[in-house]
């Protein structure tokens, strides 16, 4: 899909495939772009992690998806509805049923009350009062906000502030959520507790999240997958292994750099296939590498690696270790 | 060396004439134009009766069908009875409830968010007018004020609404509000005067129009000013377009609305005395009154009344804005107070305490009267200079000098050239079209008459304004000091300061002078106080690194830096300067506000309609020179 602002789009978009950067196509157009041919399929209970650096189009990328912006050219299918094709009120119906979204800077409603933040979603469809504030009630208790139901969103931390916008997302039961930056606002202790709140949630109830960062170590700690987005464009797509083993793009090389590697990688990520498995000494595929080197330590013979049906699927051993903590110096 | 020579001489001759040819073009016509048409031409009026046959037929038309043409029975009765009912219903409620009652509900709700102060200052206010025996005047200005905001609000809401959604609409609707803003409110009684009939409904209609522009302004303003996010996060849960408006747009925005009415309704006040003069009920007569009788002390005590008002309705409408929710009283309390308040009225009514008390009356002010018949007498020395000053140095010579030593062709092209010089063709063609305007329907005498009057005094004002803005703006204190004063000056009606104008200065233009630089001034202290102290303190840190004086800074730095602002606190100054020719015209002061007064007294439609036009036409003039000067002023990086 594309999305480009400004008024000449088609002639940005010939400027674009014939390959010139988006800095001349600003020049000589007048127009931005935003989105850049990029096409994506999120899985139903995927996290989708879309990071890239201020400016690179991610906001772009998820307005568009949401239809908050009309996109250029292309075409967004939510479980084969074609999003695009849809007039104002079919459009409502499904964001109504199915669509929800988080917010960089919150964007509450000042003037009402936590529980009526939260229960937003289904007043506007129209559902009465005991029934919504009953079902909002249920939500706050999941984020942790039971107690501060009367009190106005202004009261509340940014923590506690975006606990309801994510309460506010929830309420409604939506097949996608998208979330914007959510946590960028908070301060870097409350942002891990999101954090991890947000894992323990979506451990519970599987939905398909589209997740918008530019912190690479947030994206590793919840993608499933994670696409990299530059200048509108995605330079790879991938899990956290894949981007950080095999980096496509000297620009993805940048963020991996610095992550270190033992801590994000799981055992399924760097043994080897089929190879050695006695069996003798079993680990899990999602055990993380840093986990694994005690063990090895103790006793030089290999690891073998078991999916989650505890079926042998590789091995592990100190050379294949050596050298990654080699390249995390 | 002559070779060179020739060459660069030939830019700065092409730079001589773009730099003097338009003065030449200046001074040309005006030789020609004075020497063709002589001094002393009357300006031809061929359209004199062009308006004021057709629209006295049509006043003497209004008269005789009021009652019976569909027109009427179909829209404006109903309309007019209507504003009429709900204006008297609020004021016999008013006075049907005892009066600690009312007092008590005053402070009350503002009270009942925690405003105790608010609350208390409520309650005072509306004691004093009781205390001074003008409750029953001032329950109808309470009613009068309180019915025109409602309207206001009831009309400017939606209309608002609809402008902040609707791009386009704004855009249609900005000139209009420009308009309704531009025009004197008073110039509006005498049509509504027309169609409204004698009473409180022209008054009440005028302080609609008069109040709607910020109204829809503050609406469109606030709803735009909703965080685009909470819009967004309202589409994205699947609200319709109404459904944001009302349950996220505009509860968002009431703070703003409200905190803009506010401001509207102490300027809309002022409105209430002249309404005196249209038949509306209230404090307005007792003002005029002694505006008449010369009794400068009950003037005070009648304006310090419509003061109280203004504080009442304020404080009151404040407490609307507020929303924190903690603030809120129980809803035991609000029960019991209201139970409280019930049996209040209960027992004032069985007892028949309903009436205020006769404690005073206003004659408790009458000691000013001999401390300003003193001054009268004893500083002639200082009074009489000074109007002589005024009408023999300033105002006789201009208005002569306008109307009988030049041409009035020249008049007009000085005016047009000047126009095109500071913001181009198109206002040079509008003002001189104007101007010919007024010419044509017989008012080029009277208008230049006004005209040099507002001068003078927006020059007064000027003076007196903006070194004490400067001064106000750079020093706190003197901020803290002059702020009330401001205030006062700004909500007393300016009849009132008007009594002591006349007693000192006796009958004629310079009462009407002093009164228009005291109430006009205001604007001109704070926009320049505002100007001098939103100079980029970068800007004054570098003229004191290259070692400036504080008065090198001032002079080199902060004034011109200030000047665009400064001057939008001129055109201000004007505009509050034309809403005081109808004050002036009551004292003595002549020209179009006498005609106006005149007009009004005598029901002379189709004149009254003319002196209107020519009032609004300078209006229009002066706000869009003033406004295109100041544009000029601009550093040329913020108009790119
Ligand atoms: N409404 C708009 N009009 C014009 N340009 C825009 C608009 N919104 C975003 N852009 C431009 O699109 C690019 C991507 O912006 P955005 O998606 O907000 O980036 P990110 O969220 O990754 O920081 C930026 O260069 C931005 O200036
Ligand atoms: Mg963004």
């Amino acid at each position: 899909m594309w999305k480009v602002f400004g008024p000449r789009t088609d002639a940005a978009i010939e400027l674009s495939l014939a390959g010139n950067s988006r800095a001349f196509v600003l020049d000589a157009t007048g127009c931005t772009i935003g989105v850049k041919d990029v096409s994506l399929g999120v899985h139903p209970g995927e996290t989708f992690v879309v990071m890239g650096l201020s400016g690179s189009g991610k906001s772009t990328l998820v307005r568009c998806i949401a239809r908050l912006t009309e996109l250029t050219r292309g075409q967004i299918l939510l479980d084969g509805l074609d999003l695009t094709a849809m007039d104002e009120r079919a459009l409502r119906e499904v964001r109504r049923k199915k669509l929800s979204m988080v917010f960089q800077h919150f964007g509450l409603f000042p003037h009402r009350k936590v529980i009526d933040n939260a229960a937003y979603g289904l007043e506007v469809q129209g559902v009465n009062k005991t029934l919504r504030h009953q079902r909002a009630m249920e939500v706050l208790e999941v984020v942790g906000l039971e107690g501060y139901e009367n009190h106005y969103p202004q009261q509340l931390s940014g923590g506690m502030q975006q606990r309801v916008g994510l309460a506010r997302a929830l309420t409604v039961d939506p097949e996608v959520l998208f979330f914007d930056e959510p946590f960028s606002a908070l301060d870097p202790l409350i942002r891990r507790d999101m954090q991890d709140e947000l894992i323990r949630l979506q451990r519970a109830m599987q939905r398909t999240i589209v997740f918008i960062t530019h912190d690479f170590a947030e994206a590793i700690k919840l993608g499933d997958r994670i696409a990299i987005m530059k200048d509108g464009e995605f330079d790879q797509v991938g899990t956290a292994a894949e981007l950080i083993s095999a980096p496509a793009t000297e620009y993805v090389k940048e963020f991996t750099k610095d992550i270190p590697k033992v801590k994000v990688l799981t055992a399924s990520a760097v043994m080897r296939r089929g190879g050695d498995v006695d069996g003798s000494r079993c680990v899990s595929f999602d055990d993380s590498v840093e986990t694994l080197l005690p063990l090895l330590l103790e006793d030089p013979q290999p690891l073998t690696v078991l999916d989650a049906g505890h079926k042998p699927i590789g091995s592990i051993d100190r050379a294949v270790v050596s050298e990654l903590l080699r390249s995390d110096r | 060396m002559t070779t060179a020579t020739a060459p660069t001489n030939v830019v700065p001759t092409r730079e001589w004439v773009r730099t003097w040819a338009p003065y030449l073009v200046l001074v040309g016509g005006v030789i020609v134009l004075q020497w063709s048409f002589g001094s002393g031409g009357v300006f031809p009026a061929r359209g004199d009766s062009v308006l004021e046959s057709p629209i006295d037929d049509a006043g003497a038309w209004l008269r005789s069908n009021r009652l019976s043409h569909p027109v009427f029975t179909s829209f404006f009765t109903p309309i007019s009875s209507f504003v009429s009912a709900v204006i008297s219903g609020i004021g016999n409620l008013l006075l049907w409830l005892p009066w600690f009652v009312v007092v008590a509900i005053a402070f009350l709700i503002p009270a009942r968010v925690r405003m105790w102060r608010a609350g208390t200052v409520a309650a005072g206010a509306l004691l004093y007018t009781g205390l001074i025996g003008l409750w029953d005047e001032t329950m109808r200005t309470l009613a009068l004020m309180s019915a025109a905001v409602l309207l206001a609000v009831v009309i400017g809401l939606p209309l608002g609404m609809w402008a902040a959604l609707r791009p386009r609409v704004e855009l249609a609707m900005r000139p209009v509000l420009d308009a309704m803003q531009t025009i004197p409110a008073f110039v509006y009684f005498l049509p509504l005067f027309m169609v409204f009939g004698i009473g409180n409904v022209p008054a009440a209609v005028a302080t609609v129009i008069y109040s709607l522009p910020p109204v829809v302004r503050l609406t469109t303003l606030g709803i735009k000013r909703v965080s685009p996010q909470a819009v967004e996060a309202s589409k994205m849960y699947g609200a319709t377009t109404p459904q944001t408006l009302f349950k996220v747009q505009l509860p968002m925005a009431v703070p703003t609305i409200i905190t803009g009415l506010s401001q509207t309704i102490m300027m809309a006040l002022g409105i209430v005395v002249l309404a005196t003069l249209v038949g509306a009920e209230g404090l307005g007569s007792p003002v005029l009154q002694s505006l008449n009788q010369r009794r400068t002390g009950r003037g005070i005590a009648a304006g310090l009344a419509i003061v109280a008002v203004a504080m009442v309705l304020d404080r009151v409408w404040r407490s609307f804005a507020v929303r924190d929710p903690s603030q809120r009283v129980t809803r035991r309390a609000g029960l019991l107070t209201i139970a409280g308040l019930l049996g209040g009225v209960v027992i004032g009514r069985a007892l028949g305490s309903v009436e205020f008390p006769t404690v005073w009356d206003w004659s408790l002010f009458d000691p000013i009267d001999d401390a300003v018949v003193w001054a009268r007498d004893n500083l002639r020395w200082l009074t009489r200079p000074f109007s002589d000053f005024i009408v023999v140095r300033l105002y006789l010579p201009a208005r002569d000098f306008l109307t009988e030593t030049l041409a009035w062709p020249v008049v007009v092209f000085v005016a047009g050239w000047g126009c095109w010089r500071v913001k181009g063709p198109a206002l040079a063609t509008f003002t001189v079209g104007a101007m010919l305007t007024i010419g044509l329907i017989g008012m080029w005498e009277l208008s230049i008459d006004t005209l040099v009057q507002v001068i003078i005094a927006t020059i007064l004002a000027v003076i007196v304004a903006v070194p004490l803005g400067i001064w106000v703006g750079r020093n706190r204190r003197m901020e803290a000091v002059v702020g009330p004063m401001l205030d006062a000056l700004q909500t007393i009606p300016s009849l009132v300061y008007i009594i002591p104008a006349v007693i000192l200065f006796t009958v004629g233009v310079v009462p009407g002078i002093i009164a228009t630089v005291l109430y006009a001034m205001v604007p001109g202290v704070r926009i320049t106080a505002l100007g001098i102290r939103e100079v980029p303190e970068e800007s004054v840190e570098a003229s004191r690194t290259f070692g400036a004086t504080p008065r090198q800074t001032l002079l080199g730095v902060r004034i011109p830096l200030a000047a665009p602002t400064i001057m939008a606190g001129v055109n201000q100054v004007i505009m509050l300067a034309l809403a005081m020719v109808i004050i002036s015209g009551l004292v003595g002061g002549g020209a179009l506000g006498f005609e106006t007064v005149r007009a009004l007294k005598r029901s002379l439609f189709g004149w009254g309609f003319e002196v209107g036009l020519a009032l609004v036409l300078i209006a229009m003039i002066l706000d869009r020179f003033t406004e295109a000067v100041a544009q000029r002023m601009q550093p040329p990086s913020a108009t790119a």
